[in-house]
């Protein structure tokens, strides 16, 4: 890298930072940042820095009804009361244990966070590319990457509910390694459980700018009740 | 090292616990998180949106994000104040293009309530700001026109053409101000 082009980085950084870098430049860079560490450094580094322009901003209570809806969003009321459940379960097994009815314990399966329904993302020429595990008693959605195709710099593969009748539901990106677990949220909660197929479209970094697919649907893939 | 300095490192100390089990799936943590730093994001998002239904959507769609993308952050990656707040201001800058809202000089709304500026309460002491003393250093040689267009973009997220408009320069003149301003910046920053 020429001190040229690291003074562009920083001058583009600053100004995406301050706020002023827009439209596509703004997502242009955005999609740098992503792929590029200095690029990313040099974000962090004013990101930092021009907080200092915030020094006289008085802090804002939000109205009360808000919080309520961010657990709505993210389905946390259900998911503490899960949690309850377990934690529940697990003192009444710890009884168990000390009473000596640990064989008891044996013979029961666990109170299984279940997958409700599986999907194989396969490529046309029968690569294995991502399973997918809905935990419908959590509201948990698994992925695990297996096999990723190479994917054009700057872009992110989305996986989509296809709801019968009804538009494509974003399910979020997928990850180009490993395992993810994501939450469902009521509405991805009940396009899933109207579908019975997913897709997977190319999107720019991030995902769809507009809660549709935007890029080419590059896979489809039926889903389906594990046995 | 200052009483704020160590307050401030507590503070980030508190958020990247909180952050991690964000991580983990822990939503009592969210919810303590929500506690600690919206009143801060939502005065940002608020000073940018500046209308109601707007500012708090935006804030719904900001802890969504920390709750999602809580496990990309970690403390190598900076501090988790300014993380946040980048993600709060830029997710508010997206709204307000798709909402292409007029720009005001006007500095917030009334209709919230403002928190009293208590130094002791949660959230309402400066803890969260960087370092002051090489920034004010650095704010301190800016010009009067420079440190308002900076002002203006980064707390009002106007646009060049915004702060054109609204302190009636011409645009090549503002954009050369706010070039201007962020180059002695880094170089009063790097020196």
């Amino acid at each position: 890298m020429t001190p040229d082009s690291r003074e562009l980085i920083d001058r583009l950084a600053s100004e995406y930072a301050l706020g002023t870098l827009r439209g596509p430049a703004r997502r242009r860079f955005e999609r740098w940042r992503a792929s590029t560490p200095f690029v990313d450094e040099r974000c962090r580094f004013w990101e930092e820095r021009l907080m200092h322009l915030a020094k006289d901003l008085k802090p804002v209570q939000p109205p009360a009804h808000v919080w309520p809806a961010i657990q709505r969003r993210l389905n946390l009321t259900n998911r503490q009361t899960a949690l309850r459940r377990v934690r529940s379960f697990a003192l009444a097994a710890s009884v168990f244990l000390i009473i000596g009815v640990a064989a008891l314990l044996y013979w029961r399966s666990p109170p299984a966070i279940r997958a409700t329904a599986v999907a194989t993302i396969v490529a046309k020429t029968g690569e294995h590319l991502w399973d997918l595990q809905v935990l419908g008693n959590v509201d948990r959605l698994v992925v695990r990457a297996a096999n990723l195709p190479a994917r054009p710099a700057g872009s992110d593969y989305e996986l989509w509910a296809l709801p019968a009748g009804a538009a494509p539901v974003s399910l979020g990106v997928l990850p180009a390694a490993g395992a993810s677990s994501r939450t469902l949220t009521v509405m991805q909660k009940q396009a899933l459980a109207r579908s019975t197929q997913v897709a997977v479209s190319i999107e720019p970094l991030g995902g769809s700018p507009t809660g549709q697919p935007t890029g080419a649907v590059l896979y489809v893939a039926p889903l389906h009740t594990p046995s | 090292m200052n009483p704020t300095t160590e307050s401030a490192i507590e503070f980030d100390r508190q958020l990247e616990g909180l952050l991690n089990r964000c991580a983990a799936a822990d939503s009592q943590a969210l919810q303590r998180l929500y506690g600690l730093v919206s009143p801060i994001l939502f005065a940002a998002i608020t000073r940018i949106l500046r209308r109601r239904a707007l500012a708090e959507e935006a804030l719904q769609d900001v802890f969504i994000s920390i709750w999602e993308q809580a496990g990309q952050f970690t403390a190598a990656r900076g501090r988790p104040m300014a993380w946040m707040m980048s993600i709060a201001r830029y997710r508010a800058i997206d709204l307000l293009r798709r909402e292409r809202l007029a720009p005001t000089l006007v500095a917030q709304p009334e209709e919230y309530r403002m928190i009293d500026a208590d130094p002791d309460s949660e959230g309402s002491s400066a803890a969260w700001l960087p370092s002051a003393e090489a920034m004010k250093r650095c704010f301190a040689l800016l010009s009067e026109q420079q440190a308002h267009c900076l002002e203006l973009a980064y707390c009002n997220g106007s646009s060049h053409e915004d702060i054109a408009r609204l302190i009636g320069s011409p645009l090549g003149t503002v954009k050369s101000w706010i070039r201007r301003a962020l180059q002695s910046l880094r170089q009063c920053l790097e020196s």
